[in-house]
Order: C-alpha cells, then structure tokens, then sequence
C-alpha cells in the first residue's frame, strides 16, 4: 500500500507560509478554519525529528549539544516542541527526519536532511560534531508526507484551494443520514465529500479546482472542477476516474445535448455515458462481460457522478424539474466502454470526430435485447436489428425517436467477417427501415397512434439521419445484441455529444 | 466535528430544514403522540379538545416506552394517516 | 426527539412537548442531531399536577403548539 510517488507532491517551499501565517494569527486571533496557532520559530538551529526513526535516535546527542529547537513528530515528550499535528511539518514541506534548519531574521538559510558530519558542520560552523557517530546516514520518511496522512494534511493546512461551503456535521447525525437529509443523494448511500477525500480526488487532474467545467442545467450553476471532484466522491469515484467524469459533464452541459429538456421531459430517459480510449480500460472500465450491468467500479460511479452534478449543482432532481413518468434504472447510472478490441467498428467517438481519449453521451432510456442466434451473414442479421429497431418507442412511429444499437462480439464478428463497418451496417439499416406509410397512419392495425394522414410520401424512415449510433460492447459468448432507446429526435430532443478527455 | 463539502451549487442553506408548515390546521389531520409517560394523556385529551374546536381532525398514537424511539411501523401509520403530529409528554 | 425528526424526514410536520426540566437537553440534542425540531415547553413538574391544572397547562400552550406547525405565510415547497 505504500508509496503511490504522486501522493508525495505539493509539500516543498511552503517556508515562506510560516510568515504570512504568523501575520494573520497575530491579527485577528480567532481562529477560524486555522485551529492551532502558528507556531513561531525561533532564529538558529532548528530540527524536526521523529523517534521512530534510527537516524534521529542517533543524532539526538549532538542536537542537545548543540542546544537546537527540536520539534519531534511523534513522541511529544522526546524534545521540548512537539509536532504531532504535522503543521510545522507540512508548511515547511519536511519530507525526511531529522532535518536540521539555520534561521536568521525569521528566515530559513540553510537546510541539511539525514546525518551528515561534514553538512552539519558546515551548516552549523561548529566542528567536530557526532564523536563516535558514522560519518552519513540517510534520514527517513517524514510523518507528513505519509501517503495516508497527506491528503489530510493538505486539505487542513494547504492552500488546497478548495472553496466550497464546508457544512459541519452535528455531533449525533449519522454522517450518512446526513447527507441523506440535506437531499445530496440519489437514494442511495454517498461517500461523505470530507475535504481529505476531495483533495485526493483532485489529483486525479491537472486542472485547477477552479475552473469552470460547464454551466449545468437546469439551474444554470457554474459548475467547477472542485464540485464535479466533490460529486465524484460522493458517487464513489477514484481519482483516475476523475477526467473522464469532467469530459462527461462538459458533454452532456452542452447545448445540443438538452439537458434541462431531458431532465424536464416525462419521457424514460437520461444520459447514458460511452467510453473510448485507453483511457477506459487504463482506469479498469468494463466493456466486456455485463457491460451494461453491475458490478464494475469505474462504470458504475463515473455514471452516478454525472447524475448526483445534475441533481446537486444543476438543481435537478426527480418530482422537482425531472417529470419522468416512469423513468428507468439507468438514471441511477449508465456508463459503458465500448468495446474497441476486435470490433467492426472504429471506435465511436473517432467515427464522431475525436479519435482517443473520448466520451458520447446519449439520451437513453433503457436496454431492449436482440436475439438472433441463427443469423451467419450480415444481411440476415440486419434484418434482425431492423425488425427489433422498428418498434422502438412505437412501431408505427417513424423519425421520432432515436436509439443506440450495441452490438455484441458474436453478433460483430458476423460483420467484421463481411467487413462491414459502422457505415455500411448504418446503410443497410437505413434501407431496412424505409416504413410504408400505409402501415403509420393513425388507426391502421386497429391502433390510434400512429403518424397523420395525408403523408405524401410513400415510405418514411424509422430514424431521422444521424438518429441512430451504433455501439460495440459486451462478453465474448451471446448472440445477442442490445437496443438502448433514445429520446425525442432532433430540435425539439437531445443530439448525441462526444468530447476529449483530457488529464 | 465531521465537516463535509457543499456538493451543490449553493444557493439554498446546507442544514437541514423543517417541513412547510401549513398556513391552518383548519381541516387538516393532526397525530397526538403520546410517549407513554404519567399524567401526559390528560393534557392530550384537553389538545385534543381545543384542536377539534379548532376545526382539525385528530388521532391518536401511544409509542410502548417513552425509553425509546416509536416502533416503524408506528412512525409509517402515524405518516400515512397524518398531516401534522404532537408528540407529548416528556417530563 | 428522535421521533420528530423521523417524522419530518417522512413527511408530517411535528413538534413536541417537553417539560422545562428539559429545556437544555432539548436545544442541545437538537444541535446534536442537525435538525431543529420545534419544541414547547410546559412548566415543571408535570407528574404531581391535578387533572385541572394539566387541562389548564394544555390552553396555556395550545398557541405556541400550533404556531409550531403551522405558517403564517405559506412556505414554497423545499
């Protein structure tokens, strides 16, 4: 579990804190969000030691005898200052024990690590230090930069830059009730959003906590890297999952996508999440067996995180704006990758422009399955999909809804095998579901619904163009596919939104 | 103190907040609760009067022990059947 | 306490009644709990009280009881 080397960053040069930080206590004294005052450091010799550490045991006669400052970080009774807090540590950014400092006129000018007769010396201009000691040895790991203690650290002491309302937990609420109560979750239990939690999520990007992500629906909040991070944690994410979860918050806030309109709708939708890239599966993505379904960490929380920012920075939550009828399980979740290995497709969100690292977000509303198990040449499994497609929403409603095919590795070699690709399969379908308008009109087959009559065309397509996106996922055994229906069509409903993901 | 981020995007108190209140319990059904604790009833029964005057419909609960929270069952009934709830008397 | 809070996180406006003596306990464990259950409070003692002096203590309460759970104005739904 130790040592992650990107967990040790951000503690060097913090030296020049110790002054500013001095200037605020002094000025007002009331604390605050700085629970211990500041210490002041005295000019001279000073050190930070730990008694754990054999290097400082060593040492410990010839800081005495040099009549130093010693601050020890886990034994408060070893030298007169203690530091078992880790503040001194952190804000002088001590990353080995014993470090020994010279400072004058309340700077630092000099600093050594570990043992080291000749840099003691030279550092402390008094000669013949450490009689009987070995000429060097190397210090340890100093307590603040623990991996385990870090984030903490950073989040208390550091300029972690993080701005959102901290809200205090009373001291009887259950910290999950809590969240719960104050109507942050999706109805199921959240990962508290503690401070720590949130700086650690935040090393998941290089992109400050500050910048503004997208301005969310329906409320229109700006919404920063900061609130996604907070969402994502509560959500479940890892860090890593972080840059995918911000490139699908820009996606599904842009405008084409229709995000208040989704939310608003009665209709079954919400955003569904495709993933491409070696950045799906470098973060343990599912794209394989139960791709659509349970039990994948990475899928299951980069979905929910995109959900709990609509409700919680966006303000859209179910009986409020969402008006779903029924609406359906995938608005908990619904994040894929898609299947890159051994498809018959270029991977989706190159065909859609942006090759790599990529996020589609679609307007879906729950899987419909496909099952042909004979089918040998990619005609006849065209059928199938057409026949299975042309009932979506309604049989008899053409151009009104879209959808999402996801083909399965056994259905996608039959076409790989005819080198079909994305575009001939798209074409074929195109054909396949030219309606006759004969059979759309309203009360034909004895039903009501249906299109008006007085159409003049002769035939009508299921699908406006660009209405249906064709998928690759799933295990390697199953001939079956999958239908995931979409929402309304075209300006008055969602267009499909692919965008980069950036680290 | 546990302290947690706002996930939100601000504009509304991060405490948790009260109910609405109706503006009446004019016609309304209001729960008295009584806690199982001596004498609490008689000054139920007289609530009860004044709240009838008043125009609410009202019914009442008894929780086994005022030693411990009101069984779920009980807190589901007393949710599904009323709008507002007296809980008396803790002495 | 306890039951108004559950109450409320269910859906039915609530207060409670608590004599004096629990003044303190019940501002604090509203504190504790995050939530700030309304309360009332009747004089102490309650137990060694006549039948008519409880009857008078309920009157005596009734407008705090139901300004508790009611508004004057009519609160937008959170």
């Amino acid at each position: 579990m130790q040592g992650p080397a990107a967990s040790v960053r951000a503690v060097g040069g913090k030296g020049v804190l110790v002054g500013s930080r001095r200037e605020r206590a002094s000025g007002g004294g009331q604390g605050g969000p700085c629970r211990v005052a500041f210490v002041e450091l005295p000019d001279g010799l000073v050190a930070v030691v730990k008694r754990d550490c054999p290097t400082c045991v060593l040492v410990e006669p010839v800081l005495r005898r040099l009549g130093a400052a010693v601050w020890c970080q886990d034994d408060p009774t070893w030298f007169d200052h203690e530091d078992t807090d880790l503040e001194l540590s952190y804000r002088l950014g001590i990353e080995t024990v014993p470090t020994l400092l010279r400072r004058e006129n309340g700077a630092e000018t000099a600093r050594t690590v570990g043992w080291s007769r000749t840099q003691w010396e030279a550092l402390t201009g008094v000669a013949g230090l450490g009689e009987g000691l070995p000429e060097h040895r190397p210090g340890c790991g100093s307590l603040s930069v623990d991996p385990f203690r870090i984030d903490a650290l950073e989040a208390r002491y550091g300029g972690s830059g993080l701005t959102s309302r901290r809200v205090e937990l009373a001291d009887l609420e259950d910290e999950h009730e809590a969240l719960f109560d104050r109507g942050w979750t999706d109805g199921l239990p959240v990962v508290p959003p503690t401070p720590e939690r949130v700086v650690r999520m935040l090393r998941g990007t290089t992109r400050d906590p500050q910048e503004v992500v997208a301005v969310v629906p329906p409320d229109l909040v700006a919404c920063t890297v900061e609130k996604v991070a907070v969402n994502a944690v509560m959500a479940g994410c890892l860090p890593e999952h972080l840059p995918v979860v911000l490139a699908a918050v820009e996606a599904a806030a842009a405008e084409e996508f229709a995000l208040h309109g989704l939310l608003a709708t009665t209709y079954f939708s919400g955003p569904v999440v495709i993933v491409n890239g070696p950045v799906a599966a470098r973060i343990g993505m599912n794209s394989g067996v139960n791709a659509l379904g349970q039990g994948n960490r990475a899928n299951a929380t980069i979905g929910r995180a995109l959900q709990l920012v609509v409700r919680n920075v966006g303000g859209g939550r179910p009986g409020e704006v969402d008006r779903a009828t029924l609406g359906n399980p995938g608005k908990v979740t619904f994040c894929f990758a898609e299947r890159e290995q051994d498809s018959p497709f270029a991977p989706l969100a190159a065909d859609r422009g942006v090759s790599g690292d990529a996020v589609t977000v679609f307007a879906g509303s729950g899987v419909q399955p496909v099952v042909d198990q004979l089918s040998r040449d990619p005609e006849s499994l065209a059928r199938t999909f057409a026949a299975c497609l042309r009932v979506n929403a309604h049989p008899k409603l053409p151009m009104a809804f879209d959808a999402m095919l996801v083909v399965s590795p056994e259905h996608g070699r039959v076409l790989r095998e005819a080198g079909w690709d994305r575009a001939r399969l798209l074409a074929e379908l195109d054909g396949l579901l030219r309606l006759p308008a004969g059979e759309l009109v309203r009360g034909a087959g004895g039903m009501a619904e249906g299109v008006p009559p007085g159409v003049a065309a002769d035939e009508l397509p299921k699908f406006r163009p660009g209405g249906l996106l064709v998928a690759h996922a799933g295990g390697d055994a199953g001939l079956f596919s999958a239908i995931v229906g979409g929402w309304v069509s075209g300006e008055t409903g969602s267009v499909p939104v692919t965008r980069e993901v950036r680290a | 103190m546990r302290t947690v981020l706002d996930p939100t995007g601000e504009r509304q108190a991060p405490a948790r907040a009260l109910l609405p209140r109706p503006t009446s319990l004019q016609g309304r059904t209001v729960g008295l609760l009584d806690i199982s604790k001596a004498r609490g009833d008689v000054v139920l029964d007289r609530l009860a009067e004044l709240l009838r005057a008043d125009g609410a419909m009202v019914r009442r609960y008894r929780k086994p022990t005022f030693a411990r929270v009101a069984p779920v069952d009980l807190r589901h009934e007393i949710t599904e059947q009323c709008e507002v709830v007296i809980e008396a008397l803790a002495d | 306490m306890h039951d108004i809070a559950d109450l409320e996180r269910r859906g039915a406006v609530g207060v409670f009644l608590a004599s004096e003596a629990f003044a303190d306990a019940a501002r604090l464990q509203g504190a504790a709990l995050g939530f700030p259950a309304p309360y009332v409070l009747v004089p102490h003692p309650v137990q060694d009280r006549t039948d008519a002096e409880l009857r008078a203590v309920a009157e005596e309460v009734y407008p705090s009881v139901v300004a508790a759970v009611t508004s004057s104005t009519p609160s937008a739904p959170a």
